[in-house]
């Protein structure tokens, strides 16, 4: 996997201004959102061995004793890997959010091969709160990150695999990253989760990564949270076809329109191509903010036409079948305020293989190229 | 539609993990009232939230206060302050008869209106009934429903029936529901809500036992010295004293939520976690239970009533000057019960139960206290802080398992102690869980009857408290009085105390 290269430090060595500034309000017992996890504990040192890191964690605890911080409750690790130019407080904030659901110990590694050999890193006892759990019962998870310097930033699997929870499943996250389904560190992963949103605009970029997800998608579960967020636009549509009248229409489709952003309207696209067993002129792709969706169909003389778009003044996603018999039908479903922790929480509670997702994935990359 | 095969719903694969309910219409008995507002729509508005209800779908409200369709629609908009958009569609699709139960066009009304919403929205007859009303009128309703022949669907419909407890006062009234229902309905389509099942927790039990190698061979009379069950509220009767008047604590916990959890704690595995294997079990295990002779029910039981005392700070009444309460009740709040159980199992393994209100803890456990190690080792003085091991079910709150086991204590000496291994659920598990509601709406809708208790079941858990209601009714046993705020009366204590043991302080 190629690493891009920055010259981030942690405090008292330099480091991102803006990072340093967040992680020291954290370290004030402030949560970082309201109601969010309060970091309890920090640590961190600049050119340090991992040996040093591992030490510190067990002193974290030690040191917020008592309230149960010598207990972990853990179901898994979870490994993000960023780009050295990425800010590693993006994504942090959901999974701070997921540990209070689904604690983990979080590993953040920032490969940097271009800078001096060196690890950097920085290591936080969060205090979480479980939904609907009296305050008798925090959950108490690890934060490490790792800013790897030189050449050990090719060979994140040895940075890693001391800090991989026994007997628990490791998830690899990307969040802005493909990784190259050869990269030893994957062989630690029991799932991995991509973001397919992530990819840029290019036809070709999106084609060309598609593959590498199959590819990759052969060896290991991989979750994608593009996918996990159009999960509604999926569930209102196969919706609209319960009613055992509607279901007659599916053979029947005879155009498909979806419109949105490249990636994600190429993924519901593909979606409905392999689903629906279509011919590539009989589905339209339209560049548009939002993800919309409109089949039309007939059945016996009868026409049919079935959508789903999104409601932004209501934050929400509206299914409606319109039948020329005369019986419609509408459902609304509310979207997440936060996507990102609620596509995250619900990627890890399903760490499989999603067959459907890769056949969608390779019917979007036949359209994309 | 044709006689062709029905297309497969393509589209939902890969969704189909979780169950939803199909395209149908809820009809509920009883919609005016409290239940309906505070829990089976708030219950059914988060179903939606979730997408588990399909686009097709309607309530039918039916009760005897007057109210129009779109007065209805507005109170199923004000049940929810904050709905989520599917809410609004649902309720538009829905509608409201106003009727005596007693009178055949109250149904005839339903009737004509079920298949005006199934045309409308194109569904098969696929309908739940859901009795949020009082207990006497159960057998009216149901048959009411037969007499126009909603019981029978018809081909690729389904008609079931959700009742909630209580089911019947004692065993004969039990008996006398049970044949008045089947009369209309077959058992199979006849869904007995006590929502304690419906508690995560609770069927946490199930997962605990059998989804684990390491707890079931210790689960027997080798190694578990007796069982305790708590079922402790800190609330008293509230505003409900005259209903309350009616029950009592034995009928309105032990028979019913009591026996549930002590079923699924006390059953064997089942072949299958399925309705039947599960229930099958249940009934196995309540049938093992011996049933008191009425003169021991003094020696095996104890009843009690809250006086006045301090819960969480404020002074409370006591429970005979409760609004609805006779000063000379002699309704139980509190009852503490010693069980035995004749099987291969658990022979010789005491139950204590305990339930009451007013308690010092609002909570719901069941702990296994295991035999003390057969040869200690250390010396006495190093080990005055070691208990036995207990395992601990907390079913509410903070629903989770508790270890209690011995550690050294750090230092130059060999001192042991007793430690808590502590597992909260709500802690390492992504999804708040359903509300209880929610779950055996869904369960009621989709057709699975594995959390509604079977006749069987209410039967025999009559069994085992009836002579307790005999003897009582008799006025067999004193009453004894506990302070608010306590954990009980001394006469409780001395029922698990004279056989050398203690309650637990959870």
């Amino acid at each position: 996997m190629a690493h891009a290269m920055s010259q981030a430090r942690l405090d008292g060595a330099g480091g991102d201004p803006a990072t340093r500034d967040r992680a020291a309000r954290q370290a004030t017992g402030r949560p970082a959102v309201p109601g969010g996890p309060l970091a309890v504990q920090t640590w961190q040192q600049a050119n340090v061995g991992l040996g040093q890191v591992l030490a510190a964690l067990p002193d974290l605890r030690r040191r917020a004793s008592g309230g149960g911080a010598g207990t972990r409750t853990a179901v898994m690790t979870l490994v993000m890997v960023i780009g050295a130019d990425d800010d590693p407080e993006e994504g942090a904030r959901s999974f701070r959010s997921l540990g209070g659901h689904h604690p983990c110990r979080v590993v953040v590694l920032r490969p940097d091969p271009d800078s001096t050999p060196a690890i950097d890193a920085r290591a936080c006892l969060w205090r979480a709160q479980a939904a609907g759990s009296d305050e008798s019962h925090p959950v108490f998870f690890e934060e490490i990150y790792l800013r790897v310097g030189g050449q050990a930033a090719s060979h994140l699997a040895s940075i890693v695999g001391p800090f991989v929870l026994a007997d628990l499943p490791v998830v690899m996250w990307f969040p802005h990253l493909l990784p190259d389904p050869a990269d030893p560190l994957l062989r630690l992963a029991s799932a991995v989760v991509v973001d397919t949103r992530s990819i840029g605009p290019a036809p070709d970029a999106i084609g060309h990564s598609y593959r590498t997800l199959l590819e990759l998608a052969n060896h290991q579960p991989v979750v994608d949270l593009s996918w996990v967020r159009l999960q509604p636009w999926r569930e209102l549509l196969a919706g609209l076809f319960e009613p055992e009248h509607n279901r007659q229409f599916l053979p029947g489709v005879r155009l498909v329109s979806v419109r949105g952003k490249p990636g994600p309207r190429h993924m519901l696209g593909g979606w409905l191509m392999s689903q629906l067993d279509l011919r590539a002129r009989e589905l339209a792709l339209e560049d548009a903010k939002h993800v919309a969706i409109t089949l039309d169909a007939g059945y016996q003389g009868e026409e049919g036409k079935f959508e789903v778009t999104r409601d932004d003044r209501l934050r929400a996603v509206w299914a409606q079948a319109t039948l020329s018999g005369g019986v419609s039908h509408r459902q609304g479903l509310p979207l997440p305020d936060d996507s990102l922790t609620s596509a995250l929480s619900s990627a890890v509670a399903n760490l499989r293989a999603d067959r459907v997702w890769e056949r969608a994935l390779a019917a979007a990359a036949a359209l994309a190229s | 539609m044709t006689g062709a095969a029905l297309p497969v719903n393509v589209l939902a694969e890969g969704l189909d993990a979780v169950r939803r309910a199909p395209p149908g219409v809820l009809v509920v008995f009883g919609a005016s009232g409290d239940l309906t507002h505070r829990k089976l729509l708030p219950a059914l508005e988060r179903l939606s939230r979730r997408r588990l209800l399909p686009a097709a779908f309607a309530v039918v409200g039916v009760a005897r206060t007057e109210m129009s369709d779109d007065a209805f629609r507005d109170l199923m908009m004000g049940a929810i302050p904050d709905a989520g958009p599917g809410w609004a569609e649902i309720v538009k699709n829905s509608a409201y008869i106003s009727g005596e139960y007693s009178h055949p066009d109250t149904f005839t009304a339903l009737q004509a209106r079920l298949k005006e919403i199934e045309e409308a929205l194109g569904t098969g007859p696929n309908r739940t009934y859901y009795l949020a009303t009082i207990p006497d009128v159960f057998a009216e309703v149901a048959k009411a429903l037969g007499r126009v022949g909603l019981n029978r669907p018809g081909p690729g419909g389904s008609a079931r029936l959700v009742i909630e407890k209580p089911f019947g006062r004692d065993r004969k009234t039990a008996h006398d529901l049970d044949a008045a229902l089947h009369e209309v309905f077959e058992e199979a389509k006849i869904y007995r809500i006590d929502h304690y099942l419906g508690k995560e927790t609770v069927q946490n039990v199930l997962a605990l036992r059998f989804a684990n190698a390491i707890f079931e061979p210790l689960w027997s009379r080798n190694y578990i010295d007796h069982v305790q069950v708590t079922v402790a509220e800190t609330i008293g009767v509230e505003k409900r004293g005259s209903f309350y008047e009616t029950a009592g604590a034995l009928r309105d916990i032990v028979q019913n939520h009591v026996m549930q959890v002590l079923s699924l704690t006390l059953m064997e595995p089942p072949g299958s976690i399925d309705a039947q294997g599960i229930r099958d079990e249940k009934v196995k295990a309540l049938r093992s239970v011996v049933v008191p002779k009425l003169a021991d029910v003094p020696n095996v039981a104890v009843r009690a009533q809250y006086d006045s005392g301090w819960i969480e700070g404020n002074a409370v009444p006591g429970y005979r000057q409760e609004e609805g309460v006779g000063p000379k009740s002699q309704t139980e709040t509190y009852v503490a019960l010693k069980l035995s159980v004749d099987n291969w199992r658990w022979a010789g393994v005491p139950i204590y139960i305990r339930t009451g209100k007013r308690l010092p803890k609002r909570l719901t456990e069941v702990a296994l206290q295991f035999k003390a190690v057969p040869h200690l080792a250390f010396p006495k003085e190093a080990a005055t802080g070691l208990n036995p091991n207990a395992l601990v079910m907390r079913i509410q709150p903070d629903e989770g398992v508790t270890l209690r086991f011995g550690a050294k204590v750090p230092g130059q000496a060999f001192m042991v102690r007793d430690v808590l291994m502590d597992f909260s659920y709500g802690a390492a598990f992504l999804e708040e869980p359903p509300d209880a509601y929610e779950r055996l709406l869904l369960d009621a809708m989709v057709g699975d009857p594995t959390l509604f208790i079977r006749s069987d079941e209410v039967d025999t858990a009559w069994g085992v408290v009836q002579p307790l209601l005999d003897a009582w009714g008799h006025g067999d046993a004193p009453l004894s009085g506990y302070a608010s705020g306590s954990w009980g009366p001394r006469p409780a204590e001395t029922l698990i105390e004279r056989d050398g043991r203690q309650w637990r302080t959870p």
